[in-house]
C-alpha cells in the first residue's frame, strides 16, 4: 500500500547506482517478489523524507472531531462517520515501480541509496530509534525508548523472565542467554571439569562448532534456486546460532524456524527493522527474525514447568528446565549406551536408561544367562518369586514351541538387525543353541537350555 | 489330545531373546515385590521388570489365561505410570491395549465402557500438530516429498497434486514458497485434498488459499470428503495427460486391513494366524472344530457376516472390493508424474500377537525415547501425544484383529514389492533433496535423530533403528 506524503518529499525519481563495494554485477533475472534486506532492488525509486515527515505522526485530521489519523484511508472512513463526503483512493497499479526510502541524516549509513530501507513504517521507526530523542521510559528499569511500539513490547517483557549466567550477566531472551553462554568463560570453564569427570568424550560440542551457518539452511530448504544470501551481521552471529542450536535441545526453535519458514519465507521487514535499528544491546546476536513470537509461544505452551529433577545438573542455573537439558553432560544420559555398544550395559546411569536400552539389556540377559540365578545377581532384590506360576505355562509353551517349526526366523533376525555388531555375535551363539533345541527333538541333549524346555518335552 | 489345541501364534512365544527374557523366572528377588521394595527399585531394575511383565502378560492373553492375565497386569499397574520415565510409559499403554484385548471377549461390555469416549475435532488437529512440532519425522517428509515433486515438475506450466490425507497445510505452504520462487515463474497449482472431516480441509483450503494470494501464485483447492478405503478416483478429477503427483504420509498401510479381510472371507483355514483365540469361557470346545473357532474369532465379537446380507463394513469392503492391490492399481491408472510415500518403517502386521507386541516394543521404546530425550517429563504436550497418538496406535496393534486393525505398519522393502508388482517403477531420492533432509536433521538439535539413504529410499532412524522410510514411485508403462 503506496502512500503519497504530501510535504516534504523529495524524490529521486533515478535508479538506484550499483554501489562500489559489493556486488557490482547485473541482477539476475529473477522475479522475485522480495529483496532481502539491505539490498534493495536496484531498479527501485529511491525517496528520501523530511525529518519532520518521518517523525510525524497522526498527519491527517478530522475536521470536525480533530482526531488525527496515520494514513488517509483511514482518515476517509472516519469521515463516513460524520457524513461528511470521502473518497478512498484505489491502490495505485501494478506499473508504480517499488520504493526505498533514504535516512535524511547524513551521518546516518542508510543516507546512501545502497543501504536504502524498503519499507516506509521501517524508515520512520528507524528514524525516531536513531536520531530521535527518547521520550519512553520504561517504569521497572532505566531503558528509554523512541518509539512508542518499542517501548511497549519492552515493558510487556521487562522483568518477566530473566536468565543469569554464571558470570552474572543477566538476559531477557533466551535465544541471546544462550549464546552469551556460548562464549561465555566463566561456563567454559565448569564444562570443561564436567567433560572431564564423565566417559563422554565423543560429544564434545564445544570445540566442534558447526561451520556453514545454520541460518541459511533453512532458507535454503524450501528454496533449492536461491542462493543462501541472508546476510547474516557477522560470522559471530552465524558461529553462535550454530553453538546454540547443537547446545540446546533447540528443536523447538528450529520447529520455530522452520515453522517460519513455512509460514513466513522471505519477509523481509522485521529483519530490516533489526539491521536497520542497530539499537539492539545485545550486539553480538541478531536473532533470526520473527523468532521473537515464535519462541514466546513456545515458551507460553510447553517445557512450562519445572520437572527433571532427577536430571539435574552441576550447572548452578536457577532456569527452567529445559535450560538443564543444555548441559552438554545430561543431553546424553539418556541417550546412553547406544553410543559405544560394548559398554552397554555398564556405562548406562540406571536412572535414565533408555527404553531402547533397556529393552535390548532384557533381551542380553535372556540369551546370555539361561541360569535364573544369574540374573539374580544383576539385579539383587529380594522377593518371592511366581515361579510356580512361571513353569506353568512354560511348560505349555515348551510343548508348543518345539512342535512348531522356528518359523519366527524374522522376529528374530529382526532384533539382530538391531543390536550392535558386538551383541550380534553375541547372539549368533546363541541361535547355534537353539539350534541344538530343535535337533533335541530327536537328538541328544543340549546342556544350554533352560529347565522349563524339559518339562515341556514332558508334556508331549 | 484332550486339551484344547493352542492356537498357532502363541508358539512363538520363545523365539526370540526377549521372550525368553520374560520365561525365566525372574529369581526370587522380582517376582511379587512388596510397596516398600517398590519405592527402592531403582529404574533400571523396574524397566526390566516392567519388560518381563508385559511379556508374561501377552503370553497369557495369547493363551487364554484370563486369571493369570489378570494378576500379571495388576501388577504391572502398580508399577507402570504415564506420567513416569520412559518404560513405565511405555507399560502403561501396552498394559491398556492389553487388557482392551481381553476385554473384547465381552463385546457388549466393551461397548458399553467406550460409550461415552468423545474425541473432539480441535483435539485431534491440536494432536496432530503436536506430532509435526516435536518429531522431525513428518518435517523431512515434507521436505523431500516436495522436492521429489519440484523435480519432476521441472518444466510443467500446470501442476495436479493429490494428497491423500490434507490435514496439514505447511507442507504446501512450503512448495507454495518454493514454486513461487522458479526462475521460469510459478505454475498452475491444483491440490486435491483427502481427508474424512470437512472442517480440516475447509481450513488448510483457507490457509493454502492465502498463502498462494500472497505469493500471487494461480491456485487451486479441490476437497474431497471421504475414507481412504471408500475413495471414489472419479471425484479426484484427474485429467488426461496432466501432470498429477502424489503424496501419500502414513495412510497407504490402513488400507491392508481390507486385504486381511479378503483373505479371510476366501479361505478361512488357510489364514496364517487369525488369532482364533478360544477363551476359556466361551465354547464347549469338545464340539467345535479348529475351523470353526478360526471363523469366530470370538476376541472381539466380530464374526464376518455372509456375503449380501449384512452390513457390516466388510462385506462393504469386499462388495467394493478396496484393498490394497486395487488402491494401487487404480492409483498407477491416474497415471502420476511421481508418488512419493512416507510410511511407518515397522514391522507391526504380523500374524499373531506376540509378534506384534514384540516388535511394538521395540518401536515405540525408540518412539518415546526421542521424546524423553528432547521434551520435559512434565511436559502435557508430550502426555497427549503419547496417549493420542502412540498409544491409540499401540492399541489398535495389539487389542484389534481384522479390518478394525488398521496400523498395520511394514517394512519398506514390502512396500517395495507391491509397488514394484502395482506397475511403480522406484524413483531414487535426488541428492540434493537427501541433502536437504541430512542438514536438516543434523542441526535438529537432538543427536539421536539419524538419516539413512536406502536404495534410493530414506530412512529416518532413532540411534541405529529406522523409524519411517520415505520413497519415491512413477508409474511404468
Amino acid at each position: 500500500m503506496l502512500e503519497k506524503m504530501d510535504d516534504g518529499e523529495i524524490s529521486n525519481a533515478f535508479p538506484l547506482q550499483n554501489p562500489s563495494t559489493g556486488a557490482s554485477n547485473q541482477p539476475p533475472v529473477l522475479k522475485r517478489k522480495r529483496n532481502l534486506p539491505g539490498n534493495p532492488d536496484p531498479e527501485a525509486e529511491v525517496i528520501a523524507l523530511s525529518p519532520k515527515t518521518l517523525m510525524a505522526t497522526n498527519r491527517f485530521v478530522c475536521e470536525i472531531c480533530l482526531k488525527g489519523f496515520q494514513r488517509d484511508q483511514n482518515l476517509q472512513l472516519h469521515r463516513r462517520g460524520h457524513n461528511l463526503p470521502w473518497k478512498l483512493k484505489q491502490r495505485s497499479s501494478k506499473e508504480a515501480r517499488k520504493r526505498v526510502y533514504v535516512c535524511p541524516e547524513k551521518t546516518c549509513v542508510h543516507h546512501h541509496p545502497s543501504r536504502a530501507l524498503g519499507d516506509l513504517t521501517g524508515i520512520k521507526k528507524h528514524f525516531c530509534r536513531k536520531h530521535g530523542e527518547k521520550k519512553w521510559k520504561c517504569e521497572k528499569c532505566s531503558k528509554r525508548y523512541a518509539v512508542q511500539s518499542d517501548w511497549k513490547a519492552h515493558s510487556k517483557t521487562c522483568g518477566t523472565r530473566e536468565y543469569k549466567c554464571d558470570c552474572g550477566t543477566i538476559f531477557s531472551r533466551r535465544d541471546s542467554f544462550i549464546t552469551h553462554r556460548a562464549f561465555c568463560d566463566a561456563l567454559a570453564e565448569e564444562t570443561a571439569r564436567v567433560n572431564a569427570a564423565s566417559n563422554i568424550s565423543n560429544y564434545s560440542i564445544m570445540q566442534n562448532p558447526l561451520g556453514p551457518s545454520m541460518a541459511t539452511h533453512f532458507s535454503s530448504f524450501f528454496k533449492p534456486n536461491s542462493c543462501p544470501e541472508e546476510p547474516t551481521p557477522g560470522s559471530q552471529t552465524s558461529k553462535g546460532l550454530s553453538l546454540w542450536m547443537t547446545q540446546t535441545q533447540a528443536h523447538e526453535t528450529i520447529a520455530n524456524n522452520n515453522l517460519h519458514e513455512f509460514h513466513q519465507l522471505g519477509s523481509a521487514t522485521s529483519p530490516t527493522s533489526i539491521y536497520g535499528g542497530g539499537g539492539n544491546p545485545l550486539a553480538p546476536c541478531s536473532n533470526p527474525p520473527s523468532s521473537n513470537y515464535q519462541l514466546n509461544w513456545v515458551f507460553g505452551n510447553k517445557l512450562s514447568s519445572n520437572g527433571n529433577q532427577d536430571l539435574s545438573s552441576t550447572a548452578s542455573l536457577p532456569l527452567v528446565n529445559d535450560i538443564v537439558k543444555d548441559n552438554p553432560n545430561l543431553q546424553l544420559i539418556s541417550v546412553p549406551s547406544l553410543y559405544s555398544s560394548q559398554h552397554q550395559s555398564h556405562q548406562t546411569n540406571s536412572a535414565n536408561m533408555s527404553a531402547t536400552a533397556l529393552l535390548q539389556k532384557a533381551a542380553q540377559i535372556g540369551t546370555t544367562s539361561s541360569d535364573p540365578s544369574l540374573f539374580l545377581g544383576s539385579i539383587g532384590l529380594k522377593c518371592n518369586s511366581p515361579g510356580q506360576d512361571g513353569n506353568k505355562f512354560c511348560g505349555l509353551y515348551g510343548s508348543s514351541s518345539v512342535l512348531t517349526s522356528y518359523d519366527a526366523d524374522n522376529n528374530y533376525s529382526g532384533d539382530l538387525s538391531q543390536m550392535p555388531p558386538s551383541k550380534r555375535r553375541h547372539l549368533q551363539n546363541e541361535e547355534s543353541a537353539w539350534g541344538q533345541t530343535r535337533d533335541f527333538l530327536g537328538v541328544g541333549g543340549a546342556n544350554h537350555l533352560p529347565p522349563f524346555i524339559n518339562q515341556g518335552m514332558d508334556l508331549i | 489330545m484332550g486339551f484344547m489345541r493352542q492356537e498357532e501364534g502363541s508358539s512363538s512365544v520363545i523365539s526370540s531373546p526377549l521372550q525368553l527374557f520374560s520365561m525365566m523366572s525372574l529369581s526370587p528377588s522380582l517376582g511379587s515385590p512388596n510397596n516398600a521394595l517398590l519405592r527402592e527399585m531403582k529404574s533400571e531394575e523396574r524397566g526390566l521388570y516392567l519388560i518381563h511383565l508385559l511379556l508374561t502378560c501377552a503370553n497369557h492373553v495369547a493363551a487364554g489365561n484370563l486369571e493369570n492375565a489378570n494378576t500379571t497386569l495388576e501388577q504391572i499397574s502398580v508399577l507402570a505410570s504415564p506420567d513416569g520415565d520412559t518404560m513405565q510409559r511405555i507399560a502403561t499403554y501396552f498394559m491398556e491395549s492389553l487388557a482392551d484385548r481381553i476385554l473384547k471377549t465381552w463385546p457388549g461390555i466393551h461397548r458399553a465402557l467406550n460409550s461415552t469416549r468423545v474425541t473432539m475435532l480441535s483435539e485431534e488437529i491440536l494432536v496432530q500438530k503436536l506430532f509435526f512440532e516435536l518429531f522431525p519425522f513428518l518435517k523431512v517428509a515434507y521436505v523431500l516429498t516436495n522436492q521429489a515433486i519440484i523435480e519432476a515438475m521441472e518444466g510443467e506450466k500446470v501442476i495436479h497434486i493429490i494428497d491423500l490425507n490434507a490435514a496439514e497445510a505447511a507442507q504446501w505452504i512450503a512448495l507454495l514458497q518454493v514454486l513461487s520462487a522458479r526462475p521460469e515463474g510459478p505454475p498452475h497449482l491444483r491440490i486435491t485434498g483427502i481427508h474424512q472431516k470437512k472442517e480440516i480441509l475447509d481450513q488448510v483450503a483457507h490457509r493454502l488459499t492465502e498463502e498462494a494470494e500472497k505469493l500471487d501464485i494461480p491456485f487451486q483447492f479441490n476437497p474431497v470428503v471421504s475414507k481412504l478405503e471408500n475413495l471414489d478416483f472419479d471425484k479426484l478429477r484427474v485429467k488426461t495427460g496432466e501432470a498429477l503427483a502424489i503424496s501419500s504420509i502414513l495412510q497407504l498401510h490402513s488400507l491392508l486391513a481390507w486385504d486381511d479381510e479378503a483373505l479371510r472371507r476366501k479361505s478361512p483355514l488357510l489364514l496364517k494366524g487369525s488369532n482364533g483365540i478360544n477363551l476359556q469361557r466361551v465354547l464347549p470346545l469338545s464340539q467345535s472344530t479348529l475351523g470353526d473357532l478360526l471363523e469366530k474369532d470370538v476376541v472381539n465379537g466380530y464374526t464376518p457376516s455372509p456375503d449380501s446380507t449384512s452390513s457390516s463394513p466388510a462385506s462393504l469392503a469386499t462388495s467394493n472390493s478396496i484393498n490394497m492391490e486395487s488402491f494401487l492399481n487404480a492409483l498407477w491408472g491416474l497415471s502420476p508424474k511421481v508418488m512419493v510415500v512416507t510410511e511407518q518403517d515397522c514391522n507391526h502386521n504380523g500374524p499373531t500377537l506376540m509378534d506384534r507386541l514384540l516388535e511394538a516394543l521395540y518401536s515405540y521404546a525408540a518412539l518415546f525415547d526421542c521424546l524423553e530425550s528432547t521434551v520435559s517429563r512434565t511436559s502435557l504436550e508430550r502426555l497427549r501425544v503419547e496417549k493420542m497418538i502412540f498409544g491409540e496406535e499401540i492399541k489398535n496393534i495389539i487389542a484389534c484383529e481384522g479390518p478394525e486393525r488398521k496400523q498395520r505398519h511394514e517394512k519398506l522393502d514390502k512396500w517395495f514389492q507391491r509397488f514394484d508388482l502395482a506397475g511403480f517403477g522406484n524413483v531414487p531420492l535426488s541428492y540434493y533433496g537427501m541433502l536437504q533432509a541430512r542438514r536438516f536433521i543434523q542441526s535438529y538439535g537432538c543427536e539421536g535423530y539419524r538419516m539413512r539413504d536406502e536404495n534410493g529410499c530414506v530412512l529416518i532412524c532413532w540411534q541405529d533403528r529406522p523409524m519411517f522410510s520415505i520413497s519415491a514411485w512413477r508409474s511404468r508403462k
